[in-house]
C-alpha cells in the first residue's frame, strides 16, 4: 500500500495504491491523517481519497475511513471517496459505507 | 464436537407472523406452478431449491446454543428463550440415560441471554445439577432478580435442582469435562465475555457475541484475533452492517458481519456463524445479510477460504 499526496486549488487529493488490510491500515490511517492536517493548513475544505489504484480494503480500511472522517469534521474538512474499482463499489455497498461517505466516479479538483 | 443452535435472535425474541407465513406459501405455490411432484424426496428437492428464506425460517430465539461434546454433561452457552426448548429437549434425553449434569457459560446478564432460565424445567428436577459459569460475580444477583415476584410468580429458591455459581476470571482456563474453557472480556454495557471451547480432539468453538469492535481501538484486536486462533468454528455477533456500527449505533455493543469475517481471515479459523440477528430483520434480510457476507469474504479472502455459515434456530453444526 501506497498513498500520495496531491494539493489542488480546492481539494487535496489523496491516491491510495495496492490494498489496505490488517499489515497495512495503519500507513493508510497515518496517510488519511496527514491529507487532513494538509487540507486544514491550507485552508481547503475538501479531501478526495483517490481509489482508483487501490485494490480493495477490508474492514479496516474503512474504520480508518470513519476516524478519519472524525478528524477531518473537527477540521471543517469534506471527505469524499472517488473512483473505487468494482470490487471496491461492491465492499462499499456491502459494509453500507456508501451510505456514510459521498462515492463519486472520477477524482475531479480544480488545478 | 457437535454445536446445536437453539437461539439465535438478538436483543428480544421474535416470531414469523401470519402475512409473512403465507407469503413464504403464496411464494412457494407460485414457484411450484405446473410442476408435478413423484414422492416426498422431489418436494423436498424443490423446497430446497426455493432458498433458505423462501422455504424455511431463521427463527426467533434469543442466544442459546448447546456444545456436544465427549463428557457426559451439557455444555450450554447462554439463557436466552432458546433455552425452554433445549430444556424440554434434554428431559427426553436424559430419559434415553443421558447425565442430568449441565454446565451453563454466561456471555453476559442482560435479558435477552438470561430470560430463559425461569422456564428452563431441568431447574425443578431434585436430581439435576446445575453449574453455571459465567465471569461476571453478579450472575447469581440476575438470575434471582429476574424471578423477584414483581417479574416471576415463582422465586429463584423453589427450584430443585443443586445449584451452583462459578466465577471465571479471564486469562485462567478451566477444565469441565476435558473440556478447556477461557473467557475473554469483549466490549459491551457491563462488559461481555467470549468464550473459547478446546476438546480433547483438540476441536475448538468459539462463542464471542454482544462484543463490539470499536475503530478507535483496532490495535487491541491483536488480542482478538490470538483468541479466535486456528478455530473451527466461530460463533459471532454480526448484529449491524458496518457502516451502522461506527455511527448511528456506535456504543451500543455489537460488531458487524465484515469485521467478524476479518478477524477470521486473520486469525486462520475455518468456519464463521453469523448470530445475534437484528430483531427487525425478516428472514429475506438475515438471508441478504448472509449473501453478502459470503460475497466479503471471497473478495477480501488472502489466504485459505473461511466458510461462512448463518446460524438459525435448530441449526446443527459438525466439526
Ligand atoms: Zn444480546
Ligand atoms: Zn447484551
Amino acid at each position: 500500500m501506497d498513498c500520495t499526496l496531491e494539493v489542488g486549488e480546492d481539494a487535496v487529493i489523496l491516491k491510495v495504491i495496492g490494498r489496505v488490510d490488517e499489515a497495512t491500515w495503519n500507513s493508510f490511517s497515518e496517510g488519511l491523517s496527514g491529507a487532513v492536517r494538509n487540507a486544514r493548513d491550507d485552508g481547503l475544505t475538501r479531501l478526495i481519497v483517490d481509489l482508483q489504484q487501490l485494490a480493495y480494503m477490508s474492514s479496516r480500511g474503512l474504520r480508518a475511513l470513519t476516524v478519519a472522517k472524525r478528524e477531518a469534521d473537527e477540521a471543517g474538512v469534506n471527505i469524499s471517496l472517488a473512483s473505487p474499482n468494482d470490487v471496491m463499489r461492491e465492499i462499499l455497498a456491502i459494509s453500507r459505507y456508501d451510505k456514510l461517505f459521498t462515492v463519486t466516479d472520477t477524482a475531479e479538483a480544480k488545478r | 464436537m457437535l454445536v446445536r443452535f437453539w437461539g439465535t435472535r438478538g436483543s428480544l425474541p421474535v416470531a414469523l407472523t401470519a402475512p409473512s407465513v403465507r407469503q413464504k406459501i403464496v411464494g412457494a405455490l407460485a414457484a411450484a406452478n405446473g410442476m408435478r411432484f413423484d414422492d416426498a424426496d422431489a418436494i423436498d428437492r424443490f423446497v430446497d431449491e426455493l432458498g433458505f428464506a423462501a422455504g424455511a425460517t431463521y427463527g426467533g430465539a434469543t442466544p442459546c446454543v448447546e456444545l456436544e461434546v465427549q463428557g457426559p454433561s451439557y455444555i450450554i452457552c447462554d439463557m436466552g428463550s432458546g433455552l425452554r426448548s433445549f430444556g424440554l429437549d434434554s428431559i427426553r434425553r436424559n430419559a434415553e440415560g443421558h447425565a442430568r449434569a449441565y454446565n451453563f457459560f454466561l456471555s453476559h446478564l442482560h435479558w435477552d441471554h438470561i430470560m430463559g432460565f425461569p422456564f428452563f424445567t431441568p431447574a425443578f428436577d431434585p436430581e439435576a445439577q446445575i453449574r453455571i459459569h459465567s465471569a461476571h460475580p453478579d450472575a447469581e444477583q440476575a438470575l434471582r432478580r429476574q424471578q423477584e415476584e414483581i417479574s416471576f410468580p415463582v422465586p429463584f429458591d423453589w427450584l430443585r435442582a443443586d445449584i451452583a455459581f462459578v466465577t471465571m476470571a479471564e486469562g485462567q482456563p478451566i477444565e469441565v469435562d476435558g473440556l478447556v474453557v477461557e473467557a475473554k472480556a469483549q466490549k459491551h454495557s457491563h462488559v461481555s465475555y467470549g468464550y473459547r471451547f478446546t476438546d480433547r480432539d483438540g476441536c475448538i468453538t468459539i462463542y464471542s457475541t454482544d462484543s463490539e469492535h470499536k475503530p478507535s481501538d483496532m490495535e487491541d484486536e491483536a488480542a482478538f484475533i490470538d483468541f479466535f486462533r486456528d478455530a473451527d468454528l466461530v460463533v459471532c455477533d454480526t448484529m449491524y452492517s458496518l457502516a451502522e456500527s461506527v455511527s448511528m449505533k456506535e456504543d451500543w455493543g455489537h460488531s458487524s458481519n465484515i469485521v467478524a469475517i476479518d478477524l477470521c481471515h486473520e486469525a486462520g479459523a475455518k468456519r464463521l456463524a453469523l448470530f445475534h440477528h437484528e430483531p427487525t430483520y425478516e428472514d429475506e434480510d438475515i438471508q441478504r445479510m448472509h449473501e453478502e457476507s459470503i460475497r466479503y469474504e471471497q473478495l477480501t479472502r488472502e489466504r485459505s477460504p473461511l466458510d461462512v455459515i448463518c446460524a438459525y434456530d435448530g441449526l446443527e453444526v459438525r466439526i
